[in-house]
C-alpha cells in the first residue's frame, strides 16, 4: 500500500487541529472503506489522522425526552447489538446489520460510514428515515447539521476543513409507529443494496398520522419522499393508494444507471420496496412501539 | 486446518525481492517509449522492461507463442503487461512502478468477436512475430496439430467436425428451430492469485516455485523462452489455493523468471486481485443452433457454430475449439451433424481454460433450445430427452463405441429429485402472484483430452511405507487422498503408509496436467499399475522366503500371508531376506497413455478416453415484481463410473454446480470501452454460502468405463455443465413466454425479459 | 515507525509497525503467522479472517498501528498436531475443505460465530458465514461442521 504517516490524536480538538493544519491529511476511523480507496489508488493522502483513541470513547445513550446520541466511533455492529437502538430504532440496527459482512461491521464506524457517503450504503436511508441531525466538531466549535444536508452528494459531505462527525442524533421515534428496512440485492446475498427502502408509519384511528420514506442505494445519495408522504398523511394505509404511492416514489427517483439495471429496472424495484413496505397485505415491516 | 499448508504465497527465501507490475491502460496501443529513468533511482528496484528480453525467444503460449514476456511493440487490452519491478519491499516497488513513464500511440480496437472478424477491424497480430512454419513451434500440447494458415487476421483458430449430411437430415425434419445464445466471460477467482518465486541457480539453471496446474508445460514453456534445456528448469509445486483452470498454463511465471535472471536474487511475484481479473477469463462465447426434429420427437439433424471470444492472446483457445467440435450437439444421438468452433482475437484479457473447457457455454445453447423444443412440439422435457441419449454401446458420431454412458440414469435421477411443479390447470388470466416457482433441468456431455500421458513412479520402504511419485496436482479435488487409496488397495497396505510427493518436476515423473478431469483415470490407473508391479516384486521376495508359491500368498494389514495359514511375513522382513539388512527399495513404474485422435476430413476415430455425463435439475422462485430469482432446491448427478472415495466425489459435484450457480445468476466480466468495470470481489461478486440452496441432493451414478481404474472416470467438471440451462428453463418453466437466451440472467436481464413477454398480468403467449 | 502492544495468540508483544502497514502484512511478514492469506484485498472473501478482542475482522483492512491494546486470535493461536481446537477438527470430520486457501479463515468466522451466538440456527450460521467466500463450493459441508461443534456445545453446556 501507498506510504502514508498516521497521526493519533487523543482529543477531537487535536485531531480536527491536525486536519485544519493540512487540508489533503484523511481522517481514519475503522478505515474498511478509506483503505480500498488508497490500495486502489483513488485518494492519495500522506497523512491519516487515526480517530481510534479519541476520547470520550464509543457509547451510545439514549433519553426519553432528547432521544439518542451514537457516538461516531461505535462500531455497525455495536449499533446493531445496543439494546437503545433495538428497541427504540430497529430499523437502524437492521440497516447496520445487512452492511457487507461481520467483518466489515466489527471494523467500520457509523460515523465513518456516513463521512464517506457511499452511495450504496444501508445506514444513511434508515437515519434519514429516523429524522437523524449529525454532529459535526471543529477546532473549538461544536454544530449540528440534518443528515439531509450533510449529504452533498455521492462521496460529498458538508463538512468543512478540520471538522469531523463526532456523533449522531436521533430524536425520540414517533409513538406507536411502525417501521421497515428493505435491502435489495440483484446478485448474491453480499451484495450493496441495488436499491434499499426505509419507512416510519404511524397509523392511528385508521389513518396515516405520521410517514417517512427514504429511498437509498439507487441515487448519488438518499432522499427523503416528501411528495409521497405527503399524499398519504391523513389517509388510510390501503390499496389503490398504496400503489399510488409505489409509482410516485418510483416516479421521483433519478437512478443511476449501472452493471445491475437501468433506471427503468431500479423504479420497478424500488416501486416494488414500496409495495412490500406499506401494503397492508404484505407483512415484512419491523413493527416498532 | 491449523494454518501449516504451505501456498506460494507463503514462501519465503533469503533475499527474495518482491515484485509489481506495470500494466497498459489502453485496450490497444503502440508502445512508443519507456523511460526508467526516474523508477532506477529507487534503491534496490530492478526493472523488467522489453530492452530486458535480449537472449530469450520473448514470446510464449501453449500453442502460438503469441504473447511476449512483457509488451514489445504493442498492448492489445487493458492489463497486458509494460513493465515488471523487483524491490526489497512492495512499497519500494510500487514507487518504482509510479515512476515509469511510457508513451503509447493508442490504436482502434475491438471488443466483439463477430466484429473482430469483419474487414475493417482492427487487427491485434502479426502472425510473422511468433509463426514459424507449423504455428505451433515446441509445444507439448496434444492434438492441436494443423492449424497451418492460423491466425487469419484476427481470426485465431478454428475447427470442423461433421458427421452424416445435415442438408440432407434438415430437409427430413417436420420442424426446425434456430436460435443464438450467449454467455459473458468470467473469471476463476481462484483465492489464491497466481504467485511464483523464482531463481537462478546458474545462467543456465532455473528454480521455479510456483502455484500451476501444470508443472511440465511451466517447465517446457520456460526452457523454450530462455533458450536452455528442459531438465535445466525445475519446477516445484507447493499447495495451490484453487486453480479451476486458471493456472493450467503459464501466465505469470515467465515474468518472473526474466526478473529473476535480471536481479540475480529470487523473485516472488504475487498478483493482486484486480490483476488476476486481467489474467485469464472463462471464453465469452455466441452459440448458434440450428436444430431438425420428427414430430414425434427424434433429432435428426444439427449445425452448430461457436464464436469463442479468445481475447488478445491465443492461450489454449486452439485446443478449445478442437476439443468441442466433435462434441457441440450434445449427448443425443443425432445422425446429421456440422459443427464449426472459431476462437477470435479481441482487445480483452486472454480467455483460456475454465472448468468445463467451453462445454458449458455450448451445453447452455442446446439445452435451452431442448426445453424451447419440446414445449413447441407439446412433449415433456424428460421424455424427449430420453428418446434422443445416448446408450451404454452406442456408436459415437465418432464411430468409436461408447462405454459407461450414464446420462439417462444422470437425468432420471435429478428429475426424480425435483419433481415438476403442480399447478392447477390453467395459468391463463389468472392475475399473475409476486412470487412464482419454476422447474428445469438439463443434462450434458464432455470429452477428455486425449492422447494424453501420465507416468507414476510409486516406491516401498522396508519400513512398509509407500512413496507415489506423480505429477498431478492437488487443487483442493482430492487427487492426493485418491491415490493414496489407489496405492494402498493396489498393494494391501493401510491408508496411512502411503504418501504421495508434491510435483516437482526433477523428482516426479512427467504428467499432462491437472486438466479434462483427467487425474483418476490416467494418473490414478498408472500408480494402480506400478503398486501392482511392486506388489509382485515383494510377493516374489516372500515367495522365495517362505518357500511356497507366489499365487498362494496375499498381502493384509502391511503384512504378506500364506493363504488359509498363520504364516506371516513382515514387509521389512520380506526385504531382509533378500538384502540381508532391512534396507534398500522396490521400486515400480507405469506409464498410461491413452490414445485417439480423429482422421483428418472424415472425422472417424477415437475422440475421447472416456466421457462425462450429467444432469441437472433445479427448482427456482421469481419475484415477478423485480425479476429476481432464487434456488429453493438443485439436484445434479454425475456419473463417476466407480466411486473411489465418494466424499471427494461429492465435493467435487457440489463445488462445480456451485460455480454453475453462480455463472447463471451473477457473474460477468463487463468493461467499457476495454476498460474493465468489475475487477474486484466487490463488483464481481461469487456465491456465497446464501446462495448456494441448503436443499441440494448431490447424486454419483456409476457406469463403469474398463479402462478406468476401478472403473472410474473424472468428475471435476461434470457438475458445471448443466446447470445454467436447468436454471433457464426453470425461470422459462415459471414465467411462460420467458426464455433468457444470455449468461448470467441477471434479475434486471428477467425484468426485462417479463416486461417484453407479458404485457398484461397473468398472460401467457407461449 | 509506531509501536503497538498487543496481545497475539495469548502472547503479549510489543511491535514496530510501519504506518501504512496493515495487520495482515505484521501477521504473515513479521511474526510469520501465514495461516490468514490474502484473496481479495477488499473484505469480502474472508480469507484474512482473524480475531480481534474475539470478534471476526478482515486484517487486509486493518491498520496495524489499530490494534494497539487489543487481542489477535489466529488461526495458529488455535490447536494444531494431534490437538485441534473443536471447530478444526469438526472441519476434518466433515471434509469441509477443498484447496484449503480459505479454511482458516473460514474457521476463524465460526470461531467469531460460537462466541457471539452459540446456539446458532441454520439460518443464523448461513447469515453469519456468509461473508466468507468458498470459491470449491465446501459450504454444505461447512455448514455441516458448524452445526456439529454447535449441537456439541450445546450438550455439553446444557
Amino acid at each position: 500500500m501507498r506510504r502514508f504517516e498516521l497521526a493519533q490524536p487523543a482529543t477531537v480538538g487535536e485531531a480536527c487541529a491536525i486536519l485544519a493544519a493540512d487540508p489533503s491529511a484523511r481522517p481514519i476511523a475503522g478505515g474498511t472503506a478509506l483503505l480500498i480507496l488508497i490500495k486502489l489508488g483513488l485518494v492519495r493522502p500522506g497523512l491519516l489522522v487515526s480517530l481510534r483513541k479519541l476520547h470520550p470513547p464509543a457509547g451510545i445513550t439514549w433519553t426519553p425526552a432528547e432521544g439518542a446520541r451514537i457516538a461516531a466511533q461505535c462500531t455497525l455492529q455495536e449499533v446493531v447489538d445496543s439494546p437503545i437502538v433495538r428497541e427504540h430504532y430497529p430499523i437502524l440496527a437492521r440497516a447496520c446489520e445487512v452492511v457487507a459482512n461481520i467483518r466489515i461491521r466489527n471494523a467500520a464506524t457509523i460515523g465513518g460510514n456516513l463521512a464517506h457517503v457511499d452511495p450504496q450504503s444501508d445506514p444513511p436511508p434508515a437515519l434519514l428515515a429516523l429524522e437523524a441531525r449529525i454532529e459535526i466538531s471543529g477546532v473549538t466549535s461544536t454544530r449540528t447539521s440534518p443528515l439531509a444536508d450533510f449529504l452533498r452528494g455521492a462521496y460529498e459531505t458538508d463538512l468543512r476543513p478540520g471538522e469531523i462527525v463526532t456523533g449522531i442524533l436521533l430524536p425520540p421515534p414517533p409513538a406507536g409507529s411502525r417501521s421497515t428496512y428493505l435491502k435489495f440485492t440483484s446478485r448474491s446475498s453480499e451484495d450493496r443494496p441495488l436499491a434499499s427502502l426505509a419507512t416510519v408509519v404511524r397509523v392511528s384511528e385508521g389513518v396515516c398520522q405520521d410517514v417517512r420514506i427514504a429511498v437509498g442505494a439507487a441515487a448519488a445519495v438518499p432522499k427523503r419522499m416528501r411528495g409521497a408522504e405527503e399524499k398519504l398523511r391523513g389517509r388510510p394505509l390501503e390499496q389503490p393508494l398504496v400503489a399510488e404511492v409505489a409509482d410516485l416514489v418510483a416516479a421521483d427517483i433519478e437512478p443511476i444507471e449501472d452493471l445491475n439495471g437501468d433506471q427503468r429496472y431500479k423504479r420497478a424495484v424500488i416501486r416494488s420496496l414500496v409495495l412490500r413496505a406499506l401494503d397492508p397485505a404484505e407483512s415484512e415491516g419491523t413493527p416498532s412501539t | 486446518m491449523t494454518g501449516a499448508v504451505q501456498y506460494a504465497v507463503d514462501l519465503r527465501m533469503p533475499g527474495m525481492l518482491v515484485a509489481r507490475a506495470l500494466r497498459s491502460h489502453l485496450p490497444h496501443a503502440r508502445v512508443l517509449s519507456i523511460d526508467t529513468t526516474r523508477a532506477r533511482e529507487v534503491p534496490g528496484a530492478v526493472i523488467l522492461t522489453r530492452d530486458d528480453l535480449a537472449g530469450t525467444r520473448s514470446r510464449f503460449g501453449p500453442v502460438f507463442k503469441d504473447q511476449p514476456v512483457v509488451a514489445i511493440d504493442k498492448v492489445r487490452f487493458v492489463g497486458d503487461l509494460v513493465a515488471v519491478v523487483a524491490a526489497e519491499d512492495l512499497d519500494s516497488a510500487d514507487e518504482a512502478i509510479s515512476l515509469i513513464e511510457v508513451e503509447y500511440e493508442a490504436l482502434p480496437a475491438v471488443f466483439d468477436p463477430r466484429e473482430a472478424l469483419l474487414p475493417s477491424a482492427p487487427i491485434l497480430h502479426d502472425p510473422a512475430d511468433f509463426v514459424d512454419g507449423s504455428g505451433t513451434a515446441d509445444t507439448i500440447q496434444p492434438g492441436v496439430e494443423g492449424f497451418e494458415g492460423f491466425p487469419d487476421g484476427n481470426l485465431c483458430c478454428s475447427a470442423h467436425f461433421e458427421s452424416g449430411d445435415t442438408a440432407k437430415g434438415f430437409a427430413g425434419a417436420d420442424r426446425i428451430f434456430e436460435d443464438t445464445y450467449s454467455c459473458d466471460p468470467i473469471q476463476h477467482a481462484h483465492l489464491e492469485p497466481h504467485a511464483a518465486l523464482a531463481y537462478w541457480e546458474g545462467p543456465g539453471s532455473l528454480v521455479i516455485h510456483c502455484s500451476t496446474q501444470d508443472p511440465w508445460v511451466v517447465r517446457s514453456e520456460l526452457a523454450y523462452i530462455f533458450k536452455v534445456e528442459p531438465s535445466a528448469v525445475r519446477v516445484i509445486v507447493p499447495s495451490v489455493g484453487g486453480g479451476y483452470g486458471g493456472k493450467l498454463y503459464p501466465r505469470i511465471e515467465p515474468v518472473v523468471a526474466a526478473l529473476a535472471r535480471k536481479a540475480r536474487r529470487p523473485v516472488q511475484w504475487v498478483l493482486t486481485r484486480e490483476e488476476v481479473f486481467m489474467t485469464l477469463t472463462r471464453h465469452g462465447a455466441s452459440v448458434r443452433l440450428k436444430t431438425g426434429v420428427t414430430r414425434d420427437g427424434r433429432l435428426i439433424a444439427r449445425q452448430v457454430e461457436v464464436v469463442y471470444d479468445g481475447g488478445a492472446y491465443a492461450e489454449i483457445s486452439p485446443r478449445v475449439v478442437v476439443q468441442n467440435a466433435p462434441v457441440a450437439a450434445g449427448p443425443y444421438r443425432i445422425p446429421h451433424v456440422s459443427v464449426d468452433c472459431h476462437a477470435v482475437y479481441t482487445n480483452k484479457p486472454p480467455a483460456g481454460a475454465f472448468r468445463g473447457f467451453g462445454v458449458p457455454q455450448i451445453v447452455w445453447a442446446y439445452e435451452s433450445q431442448m426445453d424451447d423444443m419440446a414445449h413447441a412440439l407439446g412433449v415433456d422435457p424428460v421424455e424427449l430427452r430420453r428418446k434422443n441419449l445416448y446408450q451404454e454401446g452406442d456408436a459415437y458420431l465418432t464411430g468409436e463405441r461408447l462405454d459407461g454412458v450414464g446420462v439417462e440414469q444422470c437425468l432420471s435421477a435429478v428429475a426424480a429429485a425435483i419433481p415438476p411443479i403442480a399447478r392447477s390447470g390453467v395459468r391463463e388470466g389468472q392475475p399473475r402472484q409476486r412470487l412464482v416457482r419454476g422447474r428445469g433441468l438439463a443434462c450434458s456431455i464432455k470429452s477428455t483430452m486425449t492422447p494424453s500421458n501420465s507416468v507414476a513412479s510409486v516406491r516401498l520402504d522396508p519400513d512398509g511405507s509407500l512413496q507415489v511419485l506423480a505429477s498431478g496436482v492437488e487443487i483442493g479435488q482430492g487427487y492426493t487422498t485418491i491415490l493414496a487409496q489407489v496405492a494402498a488397495d493396489a498393494l494391501g497396505v493401510s491408508l496411512e503408509r502411503v504418501r504421495v510427493l508434491k510435483p516437482d518436476t526433477d523428482v516426479t515423473p512427467f504428467d499432462h496436467g491437472t486438466k479434462s478431469s483427467r487425474l483418476t483415470f490416467t494418473v490414478g490407473e498408472a500408480v494402480r499399475r506400478a503398486t501392482i508391479d511392486i506388489r509382485g516384486q515383494l510377493l516374489d521376495m516372500a515367495a522365495d522366503k517362505l518357500e511356497v508359491a507366489r499365487d498362494d500368498l496375499v498381502i493384509e494389514h502391511d503384512q504378506i500371508r500364506v493363504r488359509g495359514t498363520n504364516v506371516v511375513l513382515g514387509i521389512p522382513d520380506a526385504f531382509k531376506a533378500r538384502f540381508g539388512l532391512p534396507v534398500g527399495n522396490l521400486y515400480g513404474d507405469a506409464v498410461v497413455q491413452t490414445t485417439g485422435g480423429l482422421a483428418h476430413g472424415t472425422y472417424r476415430g477415437k475422440d475421447s478416453a472416456f466421457w462425462m455425463w450429467s444432469a441437472a435439475a433445479v427448482e427456482v422462485e421469481v419475484d415477478t415484481q423485480t425479476g429476481k430469482w432464487r434456488l429453493v432446491r438443485i439436484a445434479s448427478a454425475v456419473d463417476v463410473g466407480r466411486a473411489i472415495n465418494p466424499v471427494q466425489c461429492h465435493l467435487q459435484n457440489e463445488g462445480a454446480a456451485t460455480m454453475g450457480i453462480g455463472a447463471a445468476l451473477m457473474e460477468g466480466l463487463v468493461h467499457d470501452g476495454g476498460q474493465p468495470l468489475n475487477s474486484s470481489f466487490v463488483s464481481y461478486p461469487v456465491p456465497s454460502m446464501e446462495d448456494v440452496p441448503q436443499d441440494f441432493q448431490s447424486v454419483l451414478v456409476e457406469a463403469p468405463h474398463p479402462d478406468g481404474p476401478y472403473g472410474a472416470k473424472g468428475v471435476g467438471e461434470s457438475g458445471l455443465l448443466a446447470v445454467a440451462p436447468a436454471i433457464g428453463n426453470a425461470l422459462a418453466d415459471a414465467l411462460p413466454g420467458v426464455r433468457l437466451r444470455n449468461l448470467p440472467m441477471r434479475p434486471a436481464d428477467v425484468f426485462a425479459a417479463l416486461s417484453g413477454a407479458a404485457t398484461q398480468p397473468g398472460e401467457a403467449p407461449r | 515507525m509506531i509501536t503497538i502492544t498487543t496481545q497475539v495468540n495469548g502472547v503479549p508483544r510489543q511491535l514496530s509497525v510501519r504506518p501504512n502497514q496493515l495487520l495482515l502484512e505484521v501477521l504473515r511478514d513479521d511474526l510469520n503467522l501465514r495461516g490468514a492469506v490474502e484473496g481479495c484485498g477488499v473484505g469480502v472473501c474472508g480469507s484474512c479472517t482473524v480475531l480481534l478482542d474475539r470478534k471476526p475482522i478482515s486484517s487486509c483492512l486493518m491498520l496495524a498501528a489499530n490494534v494497539d491494546g487489543r487481542e489477535i486470535t489466529t488461526i495458529e493461536g488455535l490447536g494444531s498436531g494431534e490437538t485441534l481446537d473443536p471447530v478444526q477438527q469438526a472441519f476434518l470430520d466433515h471434509q469441509a475443505f477443498q484447496c484449503g486457501y480459505c479454511t482458516p479463515g473460514m474457521i476463524m468466522a465460526v470461531k467469531g460465530l460460537l462466541y457471539r451466538n452459540p446456539r446458532a440456527t441454520v439460518d443464523e450460521i448461513a447469515d453469519y458465514l456468509s461473508g466468507n467466500v468458498c470459491r470449491c463450493g465446501t459450504y454444505l459441508e461447512v455448514m455441516r461442521a458448524a452445526r456439529a461443534v454447535i449441537a456439541a456445545q450445546v450438550e455439553t453446556t446444557g
